[in-house]
Protein backbone atom coordinates (compact mmCIF):
# COMPACT_ATOMS: atom_id res chain seq x y z
CA UNK A 1 0.00 0.00 0.00
CA UNK A 2 1.45 3.31 -0.54
CA UNK A 3 2.12 5.95 1.77
CA UNK A 4 -1.61 7.90 0.19
CA UNK A 5 -3.59 4.57 0.05
CA UNK A 6 -2.17 3.73 3.80
CA UNK A 7 -3.60 7.46 4.84
CA UNK A 8 -6.96 7.16 3.08
CA UNK A 9 -7.60 3.31 4.75
CA UNK A 10 -6.29 3.82 7.77
CA UNK A 11 -6.53 7.72 8.96
CA UNK A 12 -9.23 9.50 7.15
CA UNK A 13 -12.07 6.97 8.64
CA UNK A 14 -11.20 9.36 11.98
CA UNK A 15 -11.13 12.55 10.68
CA UNK A 16 -14.90 13.01 12.56
CA UNK A 17 -12.84 12.30 15.66
CA UNK A 18 -10.12 14.41 14.95
CA UNK A 19 -11.95 17.64 14.03
CA UNK A 20 -14.51 16.53 17.66
CA UNK A 21 -10.99 16.85 19.34
CA UNK A 22 -9.62 19.83 17.73
CA UNK A 23 -13.07 22.14 17.88
CA UNK A 24 -13.42 21.11 21.69
CA UNK A 25 -9.91 22.28 22.39
CA UNK A 26 -9.76 25.69 20.22
CA UNK A 27 -13.52 26.25 20.84
CA UNK A 28 -13.67 27.14 17.65
CA UNK A 29 -14.98 26.06 14.14
CA UNK A 30 -12.49 27.77 11.81
CA UNK A 31 -9.88 27.11 13.73
CA UNK A 32 -10.41 23.53 14.44
CA UNK A 33 -10.82 22.86 10.65
CA UNK A 34 -6.97 24.33 10.20
CA UNK A 35 -5.80 22.96 13.11
CA UNK A 36 -6.94 18.97 11.28
CA UNK A 37 -5.89 20.23 7.93
CA UNK A 38 -2.51 20.85 9.23
CA UNK A 39 -2.11 17.53 11.66
CA UNK A 40 -3.83 15.56 8.44
CA UNK A 41 -0.70 16.53 6.53
CA UNK A 42 1.76 15.67 9.32
CA UNK A 43 0.15 12.62 9.92
CA UNK A 44 0.66 11.89 5.80
CA UNK A 45 4.42 12.80 5.86
CA UNK A 46 4.64 10.35 9.06
CA UNK A 47 2.57 7.86 7.74
CA UNK A 48 5.34 5.37 8.04
CA UNK A 49 5.71 5.90 11.56
CA UNK A 50 2.18 4.26 11.69
CA UNK A 51 3.47 1.05 12.41
CA UNK A 52 0.81 -1.73 13.60
CA UNK A 53 0.04 1.11 16.36
CA UNK A 54 -3.99 2.48 16.66
CA UNK A 55 -4.31 5.01 13.77
CA UNK A 56 -7.23 6.56 16.03
CA UNK A 57 -4.94 7.20 19.13
CA UNK A 58 -1.81 8.14 16.61
CA UNK A 59 -4.13 10.81 14.78
CA UNK A 60 -5.55 12.20 18.21
CA UNK A 61 -1.83 12.86 19.21
CA UNK A 62 -1.23 14.63 16.67
CA UNK A 63 -4.27 16.88 16.44
CA UNK A 64 -3.77 17.34 19.88
CA UNK A 65 -0.13 18.58 19.51
CA UNK A 66 -1.45 20.65 16.49
CA UNK A 67 -4.00 22.53 19.19
CA UNK A 68 -1.77 23.03 22.00
CA UNK A 69 0.76 24.65 19.53
CA UNK A 70 -1.87 27.17 18.31
CA UNK A 71 -3.05 27.65 21.97
CA UNK A 72 0.35 28.49 23.19
CA UNK A 73 0.58 31.05 20.74
CA UNK A 74 -3.15 32.26 21.54
CA UNK A 75 -3.24 33.21 25.32
CA UNK A 76 -1.25 36.07 26.21
CA UNK A 77 -1.19 34.34 29.66
CA UNK A 78 -0.94 31.22 30.89
CA UNK A 79 -4.11 29.27 31.64
CA UNK A 80 -4.43 28.72 35.47
CA UNK A 81 -7.46 28.66 36.31
CA UNK A 82 -9.07 24.78 36.03
CA UNK A 83 -12.54 26.17 35.63
CA UNK A 84 -13.38 29.22 33.37
CA UNK A 85 -16.77 30.79 34.86
CA UNK A 86 -16.94 33.66 32.85
CA UNK A 87 -15.95 31.36 29.75
CA UNK A 88 -18.86 29.14 31.71
CA UNK A 89 -21.29 32.29 31.90
CA UNK A 90 -20.87 33.27 28.35
CA UNK A 91 -21.33 30.05 27.16
CA UNK A 92 -24.18 29.35 28.90
CA UNK A 93 -26.14 32.81 27.72
CA UNK A 94 -25.10 32.27 24.02
CA UNK A 95 -27.49 29.92 23.34
CA UNK A 96 -30.80 30.99 23.21
CA UNK A 97 -33.89 28.80 24.15
CA UNK A 98 -36.58 28.60 21.61
CA UNK A 99 -39.67 29.35 23.32
CA UNK A 100 -42.12 26.36 21.15
CA UNK A 101 -40.55 23.38 22.35
CA UNK A 102 -42.55 20.86 24.31
CA UNK A 103 -41.50 20.97 27.78
CA UNK A 104 -38.99 17.74 27.26
CA UNK A 105 -37.04 18.89 24.52
CA UNK A 106 -36.52 22.31 25.86
CA UNK A 107 -35.04 19.94 28.90
CA UNK A 108 -32.88 18.48 26.79
CA UNK A 109 -31.67 21.37 25.18
CA UNK A 110 -31.00 23.07 28.37
CA UNK A 111 -28.77 19.81 29.18
CA UNK A 112 -27.03 19.90 26.04
CA UNK A 113 -25.60 24.04 26.67
CA UNK A 114 -25.31 23.09 30.36
CA UNK A 115 -23.29 20.35 29.88
CA UNK A 116 -20.84 21.98 26.45
CA UNK A 117 -21.12 25.30 28.55
CA UNK A 118 -19.31 23.62 31.17
CA UNK A 119 -16.41 21.07 29.47
CA UNK A 120 -15.84 24.57 27.26
CA UNK A 121 -14.96 25.85 30.46
CA UNK A 122 -12.46 23.69 31.86
CA UNK A 123 -8.77 24.36 31.21
CA UNK A 124 -7.29 22.76 27.91
CA UNK A 125 -5.60 19.96 29.63
CA UNK A 126 -8.75 18.99 31.59
CA UNK A 127 -10.81 19.30 28.42
CA UNK A 128 -8.39 17.09 26.58
CA UNK A 129 -9.10 14.47 29.09
CA UNK A 130 -12.43 14.03 29.10
CA UNK A 131 -12.83 14.15 25.12
CA UNK A 132 -10.82 11.43 25.02
CA UNK A 133 -12.25 9.66 27.86
CA UNK A 134 -16.12 10.28 27.14
CA UNK A 135 -16.20 10.93 23.75
CA UNK A 136 -13.30 8.64 21.91
CA UNK A 137 -13.83 6.44 24.63
CA UNK A 138 -10.21 5.59 24.82
CA UNK A 139 -8.36 3.88 27.81
CA UNK A 140 -6.19 5.44 30.55
CA UNK A 141 -2.72 4.13 28.62
CA UNK A 142 -3.86 5.58 25.09
CA UNK A 143 -4.77 9.12 26.64
CA UNK A 144 -1.29 9.02 28.75
CA UNK A 145 -0.12 7.93 25.56
CA UNK A 146 -1.66 11.15 23.27
CA UNK A 147 -1.23 13.61 26.14
CA UNK A 148 2.62 12.55 26.90
CA UNK A 149 1.46 12.37 30.59
CA UNK A 150 2.09 9.60 33.31
CA UNK A 151 -1.03 7.43 33.85
CA UNK A 152 -1.61 8.92 37.15
CA UNK A 153 -1.84 12.58 36.15
CA UNK A 154 -4.72 11.11 33.62
CA UNK A 155 -6.17 9.44 36.17
CA UNK A 156 -6.15 13.01 38.27
CA UNK A 157 -7.32 15.45 35.80
CA UNK A 158 -10.06 13.08 35.02
CA UNK A 159 -11.38 13.04 38.38
CA UNK A 160 -10.92 16.82 38.59
CA UNK A 161 -12.70 17.58 35.87
CA UNK A 162 -15.55 15.42 36.24
CA UNK A 163 -15.64 16.56 39.75
CA UNK A 164 -15.76 19.93 38.59
CA UNK A 165 -18.52 19.02 35.97
CA UNK A 166 -20.72 17.32 38.57
CA UNK A 167 -20.58 20.44 40.78
CA UNK A 168 -21.73 22.41 37.84
CA UNK A 169 -24.60 20.10 36.79
CA UNK A 170 -25.56 19.91 40.81
CA UNK A 171 -25.65 23.55 41.01
CA UNK A 172 -28.69 23.81 38.02
CA UNK A 173 -30.29 21.15 39.43
CA UNK A 174 -30.25 19.09 35.95
CA UNK A 175 -27.44 16.51 36.95
CA UNK A 176 -27.94 13.82 39.10
CA UNK B 1 -15.17 3.84 38.12
CA UNK B 2 -17.84 5.22 40.48
CA UNK B 3 -21.40 4.71 39.82
CA UNK B 4 -21.80 8.89 40.02
CA UNK B 5 -18.91 8.69 37.26
CA UNK B 6 -21.10 6.45 35.31
CA UNK B 7 -23.62 8.79 35.02
CA UNK B 8 -21.70 11.38 34.27
CA UNK B 9 -20.19 9.74 31.45
CA UNK B 10 -23.51 8.75 30.42
CA UNK B 11 -25.08 12.44 30.37
CA UNK B 12 -22.14 13.46 28.81
CA UNK B 13 -22.05 10.17 26.40
CA UNK B 14 -25.51 11.36 25.37
CA UNK B 15 -26.04 15.03 25.93
CA UNK B 16 -22.90 16.67 24.68
CA UNK B 17 -22.18 17.98 21.49
CA UNK B 18 -20.72 15.50 18.78
CA UNK B 19 -18.87 17.83 16.18
CA UNK B 20 -18.89 15.87 12.97
CA UNK B 21 -15.88 17.08 10.37
CA UNK B 22 -17.40 19.44 7.82
CA UNK B 23 -17.66 18.17 4.63
CA UNK B 24 -15.51 20.33 3.03
CA UNK B 25 -12.47 19.45 5.25
CA UNK B 26 -12.57 15.85 4.15
CA UNK B 27 -12.33 16.40 0.39
CA UNK B 28 -9.44 19.52 1.07
CA UNK B 29 -7.56 16.92 3.24
CA UNK B 30 -7.73 14.52 0.18
CA UNK B 31 -6.62 17.58 -1.84
CA UNK B 32 -3.81 18.54 -0.55
CA UNK B 33 -2.51 14.85 0.43
CA UNK B 34 -3.15 14.28 -3.63
CA UNK B 35 -1.14 17.30 -4.01
CA UNK B 36 1.46 16.22 -1.53
CA UNK B 37 1.99 13.08 -3.01
CA UNK B 38 2.21 14.19 -6.46
CA UNK B 39 4.94 16.54 -5.69
CA UNK B 40 6.99 13.96 -3.80
CA UNK B 41 6.49 11.31 -6.78
CA UNK B 42 9.21 11.94 -9.20
CA UNK B 43 7.65 13.67 -12.82
CA UNK B 44 7.73 11.37 -15.83
CA UNK B 45 9.61 13.95 -17.79
CA UNK B 46 11.90 14.54 -15.06
CA UNK B 47 15.27 13.90 -16.07
CA UNK B 48 16.63 11.84 -13.58
CA UNK B 49 13.79 9.37 -14.63
CA UNK B 50 16.92 8.29 -17.44
CA UNK B 51 19.36 6.69 -15.04
CA UNK B 52 16.60 5.40 -12.42
CA UNK B 53 14.61 2.01 -12.79
CA UNK B 54 11.33 2.99 -14.47
CA UNK B 55 8.25 3.88 -12.23
CA UNK B 56 5.12 2.51 -11.61
CA UNK B 57 3.26 4.07 -14.61
CA UNK B 58 0.82 6.63 -13.38
CA UNK B 59 -1.57 5.00 -15.80
CA UNK B 60 -1.60 1.05 -13.76
CA UNK B 61 -3.13 2.39 -10.80
CA UNK B 62 -6.10 0.51 -11.50
CA UNK B 63 -8.00 2.78 -9.35
CA UNK B 64 -11.16 3.10 -11.63
CA UNK B 65 -11.78 5.71 -14.00
CA UNK B 66 -12.46 8.35 -11.07
CA UNK B 67 -9.63 8.03 -9.51
CA UNK B 68 -7.74 8.11 -12.52
CA UNK B 69 -8.79 11.23 -13.96
CA UNK B 70 -8.30 13.10 -10.01
CA UNK B 71 -4.73 11.51 -10.06
CA UNK B 72 -4.32 13.24 -14.01
CA UNK B 73 -5.94 16.31 -12.82
CA UNK B 74 -3.18 16.39 -10.05
CA UNK B 75 -0.43 15.69 -12.17
CA UNK B 76 -1.76 18.63 -14.30
CA UNK B 77 -1.53 20.56 -11.16
CA UNK B 78 2.03 19.36 -10.16
CA UNK B 79 2.87 19.80 -13.74
CA UNK B 80 1.49 23.38 -13.85
CA UNK B 81 2.07 24.81 -10.21
CA UNK B 82 6.00 24.74 -10.37
CA UNK B 83 5.49 26.17 -13.79
CA UNK B 84 3.60 29.01 -12.43
CA UNK B 85 5.76 29.80 -9.89
CA UNK B 86 9.08 29.73 -11.80
CA UNK B 87 7.09 32.85 -13.63
CA UNK B 88 7.57 35.97 -11.46
CA UNK B 89 4.35 37.60 -10.84
CA UNK B 90 6.74 40.82 -9.91
CA UNK B 91 6.66 39.86 -6.29
CA UNK B 92 10.44 39.85 -5.45
CA UNK B 93 12.03 36.43 -4.17
CA UNK B 94 12.22 37.38 -0.64
CA UNK B 95 8.34 38.34 -0.04
CA UNK B 96 7.94 34.58 -1.22
CA UNK B 97 10.85 33.45 1.26
CA UNK B 98 8.99 35.86 3.98
CA UNK B 99 5.73 33.85 2.63
CA UNK B 100 6.73 30.45 3.64
CA UNK B 101 8.46 31.68 6.84
CA UNK B 102 5.34 33.19 8.49
CA UNK B 103 3.09 29.68 6.68
CA UNK B 104 5.59 27.69 8.58
CA UNK B 105 5.52 29.57 12.05
CA UNK B 106 1.48 29.71 11.64
CA UNK B 107 1.16 25.93 10.75
CA UNK B 108 3.65 25.32 13.73
CA UNK B 109 5.54 22.92 10.98
CA UNK B 110 9.39 24.56 10.96
CA UNK B 111 11.11 21.14 10.77
CA UNK B 112 10.18 18.17 9.39
CA UNK B 113 13.08 16.50 10.85
CA UNK B 114 13.47 17.89 14.21
CA UNK B 115 16.91 17.50 16.06
CA UNK B 116 19.99 19.97 17.10
CA UNK B 117 22.32 17.40 15.47
CA UNK B 118 23.72 18.47 12.46
CA UNK B 119 24.02 14.73 11.54
CA UNK B 120 21.03 14.12 12.06
CA UNK B 121 19.97 16.86 9.97
CA UNK B 122 22.37 16.84 6.95
CA UNK B 123 21.68 13.16 6.38
CA UNK B 124 18.09 14.04 6.32
CA UNK B 125 18.30 15.80 3.43
CA UNK B 126 19.74 12.90 1.11
CA UNK B 127 17.16 11.82 -1.11
CA UNK B 128 15.20 15.00 -1.29
CA UNK B 129 17.47 16.81 -2.69
CA UNK B 130 20.30 17.04 -5.52
CA UNK B 131 22.69 18.72 -3.29
CA UNK B 132 24.03 18.24 0.06
CA UNK B 133 23.18 21.72 2.30
CA UNK B 134 26.00 22.66 4.25
CA UNK B 135 24.14 22.25 8.13
CA UNK B 136 26.34 23.97 10.77
CA UNK B 137 25.69 23.82 14.38
CA UNK B 138 25.56 27.25 16.10
CA UNK B 139 24.20 25.99 19.45
CA UNK B 140 27.38 27.38 20.88
CA UNK B 141 27.06 30.78 19.97
CA UNK B 142 23.12 30.85 20.92
CA UNK B 143 21.32 29.79 18.08
CA UNK B 144 20.44 25.95 18.76
CA UNK B 145 19.52 24.17 15.26
CA UNK B 146 15.53 23.11 15.28
CA UNK B 147 15.48 21.15 12.60
CA UNK B 148 15.23 20.94 9.01
CA UNK B 149 12.60 21.18 5.96
CA UNK B 150 11.99 21.22 2.39
CA UNK B 151 10.76 24.34 0.65
CA UNK B 152 9.39 24.46 -2.75
CA UNK B 153 10.21 27.75 -3.84
CA UNK B 154 9.77 29.12 -7.32
CA UNK B 155 10.23 25.36 -9.00
CA UNK B 156 13.43 24.60 -6.82
CA UNK B 157 13.43 22.71 -4.10
CA UNK B 158 15.24 24.17 -1.43
CA UNK B 159 16.66 23.20 1.52
CA UNK B 160 15.67 25.02 4.79
CA UNK B 161 16.89 25.21 8.29
CA UNK B 162 15.68 26.68 11.50
CA UNK B 163 17.33 27.91 14.01
CA UNK B 164 15.95 29.97 17.05
CA UNK B 165 17.18 32.54 19.41
CA UNK B 166 15.20 34.08 22.79
CA UNK B 167 12.28 32.49 20.99
CA UNK B 168 12.44 33.92 17.57
CA UNK B 169 12.94 31.59 14.72
CA UNK B 170 15.69 32.43 11.91
CA UNK B 171 14.91 30.55 8.54
CA UNK B 172 17.89 29.81 6.31
CA UNK B 173 17.20 28.88 2.66
CA UNK B 174 19.64 27.17 1.00
CA UNK B 175 20.30 26.12 -2.46
CA UNK B 176 23.16 25.95 -5.31
CA UNK B 177 24.31 29.28 -6.92
CA UNK B 178 27.77 29.64 -9.06
CA UNK B 179 27.31 33.14 -8.10
CA UNK B 180 29.31 35.37 -5.48
CA UNK B 181 26.77 37.84 -4.14
CA UNK B 182 27.84 40.21 -1.05
CA UNK B 183 25.31 40.01 2.14
CA UNK B 184 22.37 42.39 1.52
CA UNK B 185 20.24 42.79 4.39
CA UNK B 186 16.46 43.88 3.59
CA UNK B 187 13.54 44.49 5.68
CA UNK B 188 10.23 42.97 4.21
CA UNK B 189 7.00 43.07 6.46
CA UNK B 190 9.00 44.16 9.16
CA UNK B 191 10.75 40.70 8.48
CA UNK B 192 14.61 41.12 8.24
CA UNK B 193 16.18 39.24 4.94
CA UNK B 194 19.73 38.77 4.79
CA UNK B 195 20.57 37.74 1.36
CA UNK B 196 24.24 36.22 0.06
CA UNK B 197 26.21 33.79 -2.05
CA UNK B 198 29.53 32.03 -2.13
CA UNK B 199 29.70 30.65 -5.41
CA UNK B 200 28.71 27.42 -4.28
CA UNK B 201 24.95 28.04 -2.52
CA UNK B 202 23.00 31.09 -2.45
CA UNK B 203 21.60 31.93 1.23
CA UNK B 204 18.49 33.79 2.26
CA UNK B 205 18.01 34.26 6.12
CA UNK B 206 14.31 35.54 7.45
CA UNK B 207 13.73 36.13 10.83
CA UNK B 208 12.21 38.53 12.94
CA UNK B 209 14.59 39.15 14.94
CA UNK B 210 16.25 42.33 15.25
CA UNK B 211 19.02 43.42 12.70
CA UNK B 212 21.87 43.23 15.44
CA UNK B 213 20.79 39.31 16.08
CA UNK B 214 20.30 38.52 12.18
CA UNK B 215 23.67 40.04 11.76
CA UNK B 216 25.32 37.88 14.05
CA UNK B 217 23.62 34.94 12.74
CA UNK B 218 24.97 35.26 9.28
CA UNK B 219 28.70 36.70 10.11
CA UNK B 220 28.78 33.46 12.29
CA UNK B 221 27.49 31.17 9.79
CA UNK B 222 29.86 33.07 6.79
CA UNK B 223 33.09 31.62 9.23
CA UNK B 224 31.72 28.82 10.02
CA UNK B 225 30.87 28.04 6.25
CA UNK B 226 34.51 29.36 5.24
CA UNK B 227 36.16 26.97 7.68
CA UNK B 228 34.96 23.98 6.36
Amino acid sequence: MSGRQTFEALVLPHLDAAYNLARWLLRDPSAAEDAVQEASLRAFRYIDSLRGDDARAWLLGIVRNTCFTVLERRRSAPEVVEFDESEFEAALGATGHGGSDPAALLEQRKLRTLLDAAIRALSPALREVIVLREFEDLDYAQIAQIAAVPVGTVMSRLSRAREKLRSVLSQSNLGH
Amino acid sequence: MSTEDDDLSALIRQHATHHAAPDGLRASIRTQVALEDARRTPLPAAPRAADAPPRRSWFSFGWGTASTSFALGMLCMALLVPLAQRVNFGEPLDADLVADHVRALQSGSIAEVMSSDRHTVKPWFQGRLDYAPPVIDLASDGFPLVGGRIEHVRGEVVATLAYTRNRHVVDLFVWPSSEHKPTVRQVRRGFNVVHWADGSMQYWAVSDMDREEIESFTRLWQQRTAAQ
